[in-house]
């Protein structure tokens, strides 16, 4: 059996009397894209700074490649690259002299997918950290991070300031690391990216683990979003099994569903109804209702009536 | 909005400073009237001080210090005004170029305000805190003077309180201005100490060779002490005092308004080709990274060295045959010669320049884990532990240069006056001021190991602690154990005497256990931004 990409056991992080991070447990096998979903202050960052040694844990271990991130901390940046929100670099020193000196202390280059790299992400590396902009430093720091082709990728909320071209390019520089065997731990804001990049998504609530999965696994224990127009008024369909938050609107019906279909169906047949369709919750829709969204911000964020997204679609 | 900030954070650390001032000035002057209560015991202290060579050099023309008036005025505008001017110049380039360094200026200039008003508004937050000072002050001023044995009229109190302040006044003016020129707060505050220090060396020379007094109207540390606020009654000097700061701040404020924000007058170039020599290790990287400012530190050093130096012979043959040249050698134990007695006592100065090096070295690890440069380090296959001891050997190393610079700096500008001091005599010399350096720079790391945040502040209070017990310690019965506090106590007064090198080797060894415990601190916590 492969060793984990990350192992994390029992993590628990305290700041006085404040915990940051609860009794965490966490795995990423080798090879995968996971993203790293959580509100400001739910312990994203926290968890990430104790997995590079950067923090001491107050109890729990964590493991990269079996490799403790504490006693072992340098074996384990071997293997691994890193790439903070926030841009902290030596103003003083050119793209150039940055990457080169983050190359020789990481110790493995591949010079020509940096090259390559500079090109992909449209850097000029004779400028200064200082006349960068925020999103030409967040490039400069992917750019170091991918240019050292690590085994695992710890990316902590990294397209922050790159405008849409760039972060089509990141997400290229992304499924490409994943094509190579790369693991990638991904903590972001940007729903869509998870969603588009990782095989599996872990929401972190409190400093608490809330809920882990693939994308299929967490719609299948969510509600399916239905939204059905009638010819005329719309029945009452608050008894039906496993129907909740229904919204009636005009001729239309927006409504949550819990479990099998049937019974809608059933209580739908002869009702004058004109369309129906249903479609699975968006990641953002997940998110949402992991952190208590009002009811009204659900029904209303969805897309609008007669659009479905694809594959979610059922009669 | 942004004269509120900035006087908030000006006036907490004005009143703080004019507090420790106050102490001093209270407590020095009691010490001073309890000691010498007859006017033999005065008379005496002033054949003994008054022509010491060293002491007028450090502090300027001592004047009728047989009386109160004198004594505290000589002894405070000495001590109190460079202290003062060290408070401005941190104060302001940390308050304007640090501010906008951090972007934080940005978001108050989207307010509803203009460059130049802004600029203004700072400034004045800035005056504030020096209002605060000057309150402290005279408040101490005028407790002490009001003491019957001390007698000084509110007036006069007044008066002592505005030249003590005059120094900060000036190099709150000068931070300023050298805000709007640099870039960097490092830079602005590397500039402004360089001003100060000029401003210092002109006023040492003109006081130490009476041929060239006139020199002192060169440096405004000079017309402080031409105002003489309690002997000559003479404060016309300290109009220059206020003239030179309103144009100054006035010269700033005009300077802010017509640049970008985030710009410096003196802009570095955007791009450059790549120079990857020493940057293939984090030791490399510190060595170019501060390159610039070790170089400026060590001319610093040097140039004081050969100053004191090229001054030692005509200082010592101007006081020849004095009788209280005489007493201070033998209260020194030294060797008979009176330039090696001068060289003894100034070569302070050389002293506390390089422990100002090393409290700037800890400042400088510190700032590179709060700036989160260091986490791009760490987070790649590197040892705390070796890097915080590379980075510390650098800094020793850094220290016993500018300690052997002193040495040679004295030599050459000794011989070029073929004064008879050896050349291996002052490297000694030289190297004896490093180990009180090492303590510091020990006390600092210990800091950085435990408390990070703190480190700064407490780097400097002690060190400013020690230069308050140093420089006014020897004249007043202090406690021993108040003189054991200060890490240039147990450093001899080397050349005039030998070194101790037995007490140097118990102060560097307990510098650098400071600097191992902290080092072995900093491996067991966690890393923090700012």
């Amino acid at each position: 059996m492969a060793v984990p990409a990350i192992r994390i056991d029992g993590l628990t992080k305290r700041y006085g009397t404040s915990t940051a991070l609860c009794d965490l447990d966490l795995e990423v096998e080798p090879g995968e894209v996971v993203g790293y979903l959580g509100p400001n202050g739910a312990g994203k960052t926290t968890t990430i700074r104790l997995l590079l040694g950067l923090g001491r844990p107050t109890a729990g271990r964590a493991e990269i490649f079996g490799l403790d991130c504490q006693r072992q901390a340098v074996a384990a940046h071997r293997r691994l690259a890193y790439v903070p929100a926030e841009a902290s670099l030596w103003p003083s020193l050119t793209g150039d002299e940055t990457l080169h000196l983050l190359g020789r202390v990481q110790g493995q280059v591949d010079l020509g997918y940096r090259a390559e790299l500079i090109g992909r992400f449209a850097l000029d590396p004779t400028k200064k950290v200082r006349a960068y902009s925020k999103g030409n430093r967040q490039k400069l720091l992917l750019i170091a991070a991918l240019m050292s082709r690590p085994e695992l990728l710890v990316l902590d909320e990294p397209t922050g300031g790159l405008d849409p071209l760039m972060e089509q390019a990141f997400r290229h520089s992304v499924g490409e690391a994943r094509d190579r065997g790369q693991t990638v731990f991904l903590s972001s804001h940007i729903l869509s990216e998870v969603e588009a990049l990782c095989d599996r998504v872990a929401i972190l609530r409190d400093g608490r683990l809330a809920e882990i999965g693939t994308l299929a696994q967490l719609r299948h224990l969510s509600a399916l979003t239905v939204e059905a127009t009638f010819d005329g008024v719309p029945p009452d369909l608050t008894g039906v099994p496993g129907v909740t938050r229904a919204i009636v609107d005009g001729c239309h019906v927006h409504l949550q569903l819990q479990g099998p279909i049937a019974p809608l169906i059933e209580a739908l047949a002869g009702t004058g109804l004109r369309g129906l369709l249903s479609r699975e919750p968006s990641l953002e829709e997940l998110f949402l209702a992991h952190y208590g969204a009002a009811d009204d911000e659900l029904t209303r964020d969805h897309v609008p009536v007669g659009v479905s997204d694809g594959d979610g679609d059922r009669p | 909005m942004l004269a509120t900030l900035v006087a908030r954070r000006a006036v907490r650390s004005g009143a703080l400073w004019g507090l420790v001032f106050a102490v001093f000035i209270v407590v020095q002057t009691s010490a001073y009237t309890s000691q010498y209560t007859t006017r033999a015991a005065r008379a005496g202290l002033a054949r003994a001080y008054g022509t010491n060579l060293g002491l007028n050099a450090l502090l300027g023309q001592a004047r009728a210090i047989n009386t109160v008036s004198g004594w505290a005025e000589w002894r405070f505008i000495g001590i109190l005004t460079i202290l003062g001017s060290v408070w401005g110049l941190l104060t302001a380039t940390r308050l304007l170029r640090g501010e906008e360094e951090a972007g934080r200026l940005d978001l108050l200039l989207v307010g509803q305000t203009t460059r130049g008003r802004a600029a203004i508004q700072a400034t004045a937050g800035l005056g504030a805190g020096l209002l605060a000072m000057f309150v402290m002050v005279a408040a101490g001023t005028i407790i002490a003077g009001s003491r019957a044995s001390v007698g000084l009229s509110p007036g006069h109190c007044l008066a002592l309180s505005a030249a003590l302040t005059s120094g900060a006044a000036i190099f709150l003016a000068v931070g300023a201005l050298v805000s709007q020129l640099a870039s960097t707060r490092r830079r602005a505050a590397g500039i402004a100490g360089a001003l100060l220090g000029v401003a210092y060396a002109i006023r040492m020379v003109a006081d130490t060779n009476a041929s060239v007094h006139r020199l002192i109207w060169l440096s405004p540390l000079g017309w402080i002490e031409e105002s003489h606020p309690l002997t000559g009654h003479n404060l016309s000097p300290l109009l220059l005092v206020l003239v030179l700061t309103m144009t100054t701040a006035v010269a700033a404020c005009w300077l802010a308004r017509r640049r970008d924000v985030g710009a410096a007058v003196l802009a570095d170039p955007d791009a450059s080709a790549p120079h990857d020599r020493l940057l293939g290790d984090p030791i490399g990287l510190a060595v170019r990274l501060m390159r610039s400012t070790v170089a400026a530190w060590l001319l610093a050093v040097a140039a004081f060295a050969v100053l004191i130096g090229t001054t030692a012979e005509s200082a010592a043959s101007d006081r020849s045959g004095s009788s209280g040249i005489e007493q201070s050698l033998s209260r020194l134990g030294g060797h008979g010669s009176p330039v090696a007695d001068y060289l003894g006592l100034t070569i302070l100065v050389v002293a506390l320049i390089v422990a100002l090096i090393a409290a700037s070295q800890v400042t400088a690890i510190c700032g590179e884990e709060a700036d989160g440069h260091l986490e791009a380090l760490l987070v790649r296959p590197l040892r705390r532990t070796s890097w915080f001891a590379g980075r510390a050997a650098l800094s020793i190393l850094v220290l016993a240069v500018a300690g052997v610079v002193g040495g040679i700096g004295t030599w050459a500008g000794a011989a070029t006056q073929h004064a008879p001091v050896g050349f291996g005599t002052l490297i000694a010399a030289g190297l004896n001021v490093v180990p009180p350096a090492l303590l510091l720079f020990g006390v600092g790391a210990l800091t950085y190991g435990l408390r990070p945040r703190v480190t700064t502040r407490v780097v400097y209070g002690y060190l400013a602690w020690s230069s308050l017990i140093e420089l006014a310690g020897g004249l007043v019965k202090v406690s021993h154990w108040l003189l054991d506090t200060s890490v240039f106590f147990h450093m001899t007064p080397a050349p005039a005497t030998k070194p101790d090198w037995t007490a140097a080797a118990v102060l560097a060894g307990l510098g650098i256990a400071g600097t191992v415990l902290g080092g072995l601190c900093f491996d067991h916590r966690d890393l923090q931004n700012a």
